[in-house]
């Protein structure tokens, strides 16, 4: 039952000794104890250089049926195609069911439809997106646990149960980040072609984009939660509009935050953005809610550009939940793509 | 007093004087309790409000020109002269007057409401979260919007308002059961009893999905106020009328059971009418704003130090002094990042933590 309790501690200290940042910051200490007149370290300077060519060497022997997958928390290794699986993050999970991945384990209350291949059984449940159920967990005895950024916090206690990969999309370089994790989840499970294929389509969309937002004027993302606003900057998950489209932030003082920096209407009529990039919060975790139109529809609002020429772009809810993940990719920017097309 | 009786004349400023005997217990426990002060060091009531007055109307000022958008007073003064609309006077009547008098009835509001919990509690470290009243208010809000999405905002305001006179309620009953031999036990109690419908809350909140919901509807922001979206509040300057028309019953309340039963004042009565107005106050400011910490625990206790707890005499500085509190902590929400803001229950949090511990730590006032 606990057999796979010191595969993956091998693994963890594996990762360990490749990483080499890791590797050349024991160097330097090494060497520089050395300077300071110890005699003892040469010995171990070699010890650890052995070590590392050593796990390489163990890599490569298995490698047939292994894969390495860069994770947020370095290499892990794992054979391909593995199963059981159980994914976390609503991103992988979009990702996954386009490559038609079929999953044996997801979180609860998922409020988007897109998460899982149409052809695959439903998923047994374990947890939510921040909870894990780790009985569920013990007894199914996954071979591998994909999290992302809402998980990530649980990592060290989901490791004890499988080898877990945190493939958690970097947000500030959302584009580059999600397009590796697309790459890796196709080679992690046989289906690099089919990966590959994806990743055009969003490029392919990107491309047609890009030309069409050219001189139309700056832009700005705001999230509408109940009542209230806040704005998104560059670095956030919905920044893709700005570093991927080239839409000019109205504000380059936006700093990240994980639900915006809260602003007034007041800021929406000052800052004067020609297009606005509205999230619906209520809308995306599936409440009832006066929606962001009505929220949006004040006199302060309709004074700005974007709504007077009706340049107001409403994300998908997929943006907020799934970021980086295919469909939102090709939501997003076929919305954008159609209203910058419209524009006068 | 010639509101209710004229069989007795006491002076209920200062009761101890002529009713020795019926003192009631937390003026004993409070050494420190104004009413103790020799009359000569106050400052008479008129100067305290005249000078609070003052203080409000540069913060409202300071208000209405703090903001976002461009924004100029010739404007303004151009748009009365011609009795023409502008983009500056629009902007005012939007935006900057609704945001300013929303700040300005909540302060009021949340400090009128405290004062009453804690003349009808007798007990000076309370306020309507720590009796379960914003709490329930919450917890009503929830379950009206999980059953009925779509209901309007006055009817999920009115279920917030029945759950708060319920959490209320149950709290009057259980602190009748314990005996308050402790001044701190009725507080504790309460926290206890807040944290556990809050427990409920966060509970069901977390089973549905909501959770985010309920912090948004829970953090007093004052961000989203424009013409038309805070009206509401209104009601609570009525029930602060209300309040100030029943203040000396409220006194008398406040004074102990027997001074009650002497002057013929239904104890019950007022109670329930005080306990009302209160669920009224914290329901209406939860929906609309959201909860603001501290406020109606440390303006009442400010201004009763100075004033003393006769309500006729001392609600107008309560709220006075409520709503420049708010105010201030909205301008310095709104300024310190600029152009974003920083949600003014954060700023109070913050602000009323180190007045609040300042008001502990002093040393207690001459006697």
């Amino acid at each position: 039952m606990f057999t796979n309790i010191p595969a993956t501690t091998n693994s963890v200290t594996s990762s360990l000794f490749k990483r080499p940042l890791l590797t050349a910051m024991t160097a330097a200490l090494l060497a520089s104890i050395s300077l300071t007149g110890c005699s003892s370290p040469e010995s171990s300077d070699t010890a650890s250089t052995e070590n590392a060519t050593s796990t390489a060497s163990d890599n490569d022997a298995v490698s047939a049926s292994t894969i390495d997958v860069d994770t947020v928390k370095g290499k892990v290794s794992l054979p391909i195609n593995p199963s059981p699986i159980v994914v976390y993050d609503m991103t992988l999970m979009q990702d996954l069911a386009a490559l038609d991945v079929a999953i044996d384990g997801k979180p609860s209350g998922l409020h988007l439809d897109n998460l899982q291949s149409k052809k695959q059984p439903d998923p047994k449940e374990m947890g939510t997106v921040f909870e894990p159920d780790l009985e569920a967990l013990n007894a199914m005895q996954p071979q591998a646990i994909l999290v992302g950024s809402r998980m990530a916090e649980k990592y060290n206690e989901l490791s004890n149960i499988a080898p877990t990969l945190d493939m958690s999309i970097d947000t500030a370089n959302i584009y580059e980040s999600s397009k590796q994790r697309l790459h890796d989840l196709g080679a992690l499970f046989g289906k690099s072609d089919q990966a590959a294929k994806l990743q055009s389509n969003i490029d392919g969309l990107i491309e047609e984009t890009k030309p069409l937002t050219k001189n139309k004027g700056n832009g700005l993302v705001v999230m509408v939660n109940g009542n209230k606003l806040s704005a998104y900057g560059y670095k956030s998950r919905f920044g893709f509009v700005h570093t991927v489209l080239g839409v000019p932030m109205v504000d380059g003082k936006i700093e990240d935050a994980k639900h915006g920096q809260p602003v007034s209407f007041e800021y929406l009529q000052k800052t004067n953005p020609d297009w606005l990039f509205v999230i619906d919060r209520s809308a995306a975790i599936g409440e009832d809610s006066v929606g962001a139109k009505a929220v949006l529809d004040n006199p302060l609002v309709a004074q700005t550009t974007a709504w007077k020429k009706n340049q107001v772009v409403y994300l998908s809810p997929d943006s907020y939940l799934a970021f980086g993940g295919y469909q939102q990719w090709m939501q997003d920017l076929t919305a954008i793509k159609t209203a910058f097309a419209n524009a006068k | 007093m010639s509101l209710f009786s004229n069989h007795t004349t006491v002076d209920i400023d200062n009761p101890s004087s002529s009713l020795p005997t019926a003192q009631s217990r937390w003026q004993r426990n409070i050494s420190s309790y104004p009413n103790h002060k020799p009359r000569h060091t106050k400052i008479p009531p008129w100067l305290i409000n005249t000078a609070s007055l003052i203080v409000m109307a540069l913060l409202v000022l300071l208000s209405l020109s703090i903001g976002v958008a461009d924004f100029s007073w010739s404007g303004i003064f151009h748009s009365l002269i011609n009795h023409s609309a502008n983009s500056d006077s629009s902007l005012m009547l939007v935006s900057r007057l609704p945001r300013t008098i929303a700040i300005i009835l909540t302060g009021i509001a949340m400090a009128v409401a405290g004062m009453i919990i804690q003349v009808v509690l007798k007990n000076r470290f309370v306020e309507p979260s720590m009796v379960g009243a914003t709490q329930s208010a919450a917890l009503g809000l929830l379950v009206v919007s999980l059953f009925f999405p779509a209901s309007a905002l006055i009817i999920k305001m009115g279920v917030a308002t029945i759950a708060a006179v319920f959490g209320m309620m149950l709290f009057m009953l259980l602190i009748h059961r314990i005996p308050p031999t402790d001044f701190l036990m009725i507080p504790l109690i309460g926290i206890v009893f807040g944290g556990i419908i809050d427990a409920i809350t966060t509970f069901i909140a977390y089973q549905t999905e909501t959770l985010q919901m309920l912090s948004v509807w829970q953090f007093g922001d004052f961000s989203s106020v424009l013409a038309g979206r805070y009206e509401l509040l209104w009601f609570t300057g009525v029930l602060c009328i209300i309040a100030y028309i029943i203040a000396d019953k409220l006194t008398i309340i406040g004074l102990g059971d027997n001074i009650a039963l002497n002057l013929g004042i239904s104890k019950r009565h007022v109670t329930w009418i005080g306990v009302g107005m209160v669920a009224m106050m914290s329901a209406v400011v939860v929906v609309t704003v959201g909860m603001i910490p501290f406020i109606g625990l440390i303006v009442p206790n400010i201004v009763s130090r100075i004033m003393g707890d006769k309500l006729r005499r001392s609600l107008p500085a309560v709220a006075l002094l409520g709503a420049s509190a708010v105010l201030l902590c909205d301008i310095i929400g709104r300024s310190i990042r600029y152009p974003f803001e920083i949600p003014v229950a954060t700023v109070f949090g913050v602000v009323g933590t180190v007045i609040f511990l300042w008001l502990l730590l002093r040393a207690p006032a001459e006697s």
